[in-house]
């Protein structure tokens, strides 16, 4: 046990760190303060795990420095006189069995965490990169790299996302009932975009960037765990797993995109599609009414169940797309669900449901709009039209991967 | 990336003491709730099968075995970001060995599953 590396701290670091800048914010109140103790913490354990070999219980080891300092902080504060009473109290009493325990049993605090780094106070893009610092326990660098954006814009974000926290007076109560659902949904919310922006990034040369795809699916599988009573979650969690299944069969092996019809589904990660699968039924046996995520994991689901392309259940994607359109105006589920629709029914079906929907060629959608209004065509046998739509659809795009599969197509017709 | 971490002891070994499992337990909870863990199963020895290939010749061996060997009692599929996670991961699990199974003597493997779990090579 001789090459504990700095990697390897680090490493186990990951493991911990959400748990115990969490059980520090309990004791602190203090997100800037409790991030700080954990981080004199890492570097304690930098300075004497190369030596010394990884402790048995790292977690526990990495908590017990850290209350230290955060008792020695207090004691230099007079004017916390009282927080030194209560911290100097627990930790005098705390045996290192005790501590075990503490770091074992924190899964409430590591959900209050997630509630506070995704709280409504704090834009959706400060939510991400907080959610990805403090609860996946990323550095600045890696948050960036996965966002495009530079170290530095990253660390503001962040920053200024802690202070944010701090005015509005956000605590770490455990919110109830439909407060309870509506912050949840937050949380989803802040993991589904970080997936997102992982798997179809809008703009760059790359057509996915994995790892924020897999820290997104790393989080849904915690919140799944830390709030199994919620439907809404394994249904989030289904989704990711479902969609990361294809993760490597969405691009060759130059780069271009593949259409999930034209997908090896060899190359499909059939791991991950029995995980979605066991997510989605946990979702569907809570007996709760079905929201957004799990109607969509269905939905991955049947392309997931079908061996070729051409079994495809098109009709019940047809249905469960129908289900989502019910529940909200979303131009993103009617382009979708017309494609589903085109393909249960027909392309007259399909163009039927289309053209109702409002587009515009500044809309977010507008590419996918033309992208599915082109393939309908085809099917229909309106070559000409189609390459227009496809065209169309390559010039409004941001994704170089996407707008080169979008000439192709424009090419054949 | 993707690491498997196979567990390998003697074949005669028997059960497991309960303090093991239950810790074995709560430690793959906690795994599995935070993503690390992916897939686990222990491997039964009764009605292994070994095929080998020598010398141009085929041969079949079905167990039980007489003697006991070393063999693969288990596995799990981590997902981690680094190959120090994955270790880390499976020095857990040996250290829950020793606190929780007095005497017991084995090796704990970690290997990186290759391939297309990585993700596209231009990513």
């Amino acid at each position: 046990m001789t090459t504990t590396t700095h990697e390897a701290v680090v490493a186990v670091w990951q493991l911990e760190s959400a748990r115990v800048v969490s059980g520090l914010l309990r004791i602190t109140r203090d997100l800037q303060l409790a991030e700080d103790l954990a981080q004199d913490a890492l570097v304690a354990a930098l300075e004497s795990w190369p030596d010394d070999g990884i402790p048995a219980n790292p977690g526990a080891w990495l908590m017990t420095v850290a209350k230290r300092r955060a008792i020695d902080t207090f004691r230099r504060a007079e004017r916390h006189r009282a927080h030194v009473e209560r911290i100097g109290h627990d930790l005098s009493e705390a045996s290192m069995d005790e501590l075990v325990d503490q770091v074992d049993h924190v899964e409430d605090d590591v959900l209050r965490l997630m509630f506070l780094t995704c709280h409504p106070a704090l834009t959706p893009e400060s939510r991400a990169a907080l959610t990805l610092r403090l609860v996946g326990g990323l550095t600045t660098e890696e948050i960036a790299r996965g966002f495009l954006v530079k170290d530095t814009a990253v660390g503001q974000r962040i920053s200024r996302a802690k202070r944010t926290l701090a005015e509005s007076g956000a605590t770490l109560e455990m919110p109830t009932g439909a407060e309870r659902t509506e912050r949840l949904d937050d949380v989803m919310a802040v993991i589904y975009l970080v997936f997102n922006e992982g798997y179809a990034a809008t703009a760059g040369t790359s057509w996915m960037r994995t790892d924020l795809c897999l820290e997104a699916l790393r989080l849904a599988r915690m919140l799944a765990a830390l709030a199994p009573g919620d439907a809404e979650v394994h249904g989030l969690q289904a989704l990711l797993e479902l969609q990361a299944s294809r993760l490597h069969a969405r691009t060759t092996s130059t780069g271009e995109a593949v259409l999930l019809e034209e997908q090896d589904r060899a190359r499909w990660d059939h791991l991950l599609i029995r995980r979605g699968l066991a997510a989605l039924a946990r979702a569907e046996g809570t007996g709760q009414p079905v929201g957004a995520y799990t109607v969509q994991a269905a939905i991955a689901a049947c392309h997931a169940r079908a061996r070729r392309a051409e079994d495809t259940d098109w009709v019940r994607i047809a249905a469960l797309y129908d289900l989502l359109s019910a529940a909200g105006d979303n131009p993103v589920v009617e382009v979708n669900r017309s494609a589903a629709h085109g393909r249960a029914f027909g392309p007259a079906a399909g163009l039927a449901v289309l053209d109702a929907v409002a587009h515009d060629a500044g809309a977010a959608y507008g590419h996918q709009w033309h992208a599915v209004r082109g393939d309908l065509l085809s099917r229909a046998g309106r070559g000409t039209e189609a390459s227009a739509e496809f065209r169309t659809a390559a010039s409004l795009t941001r994704n170089d991967a996407e707008r080169s599969l979008l000439l192709r197509r424009a090419e054949s017709g | 990336m993707r690491y498997m971490v196979m567990l390998t002891m003697r074949s005669d070994v028997g059960p497991p003491p309960p303090e093991l499992v239950e810790a074995m337990d709560v430690a793959m909870t906690e795994a599995v709730g935070s993503g690390l863990l992916i897939d686990a199963g222990g491997l039964m020895g009764e009605d292994a099968t070994t095929f080998t290939l020598r010398s141009g010749a085929l041969a079949r061996v079905d167990g039980p075995f007489a003697e006991a060997k070393e063999v693969v009692g288990g596995y799990s599929v981590l997902d981690v970001r680094s190959h120090e996670e994955a270790v880390e991961g499976a020095r857990r699990m040996m250290q829950i060995h020793l606190d929780h199974w007095p005497g017991w003597e084995g090796s704990c493997d970690v290997r990186r599953i290759s391939g297309r779990e990585e993700g596209p090579p231009t990513s």
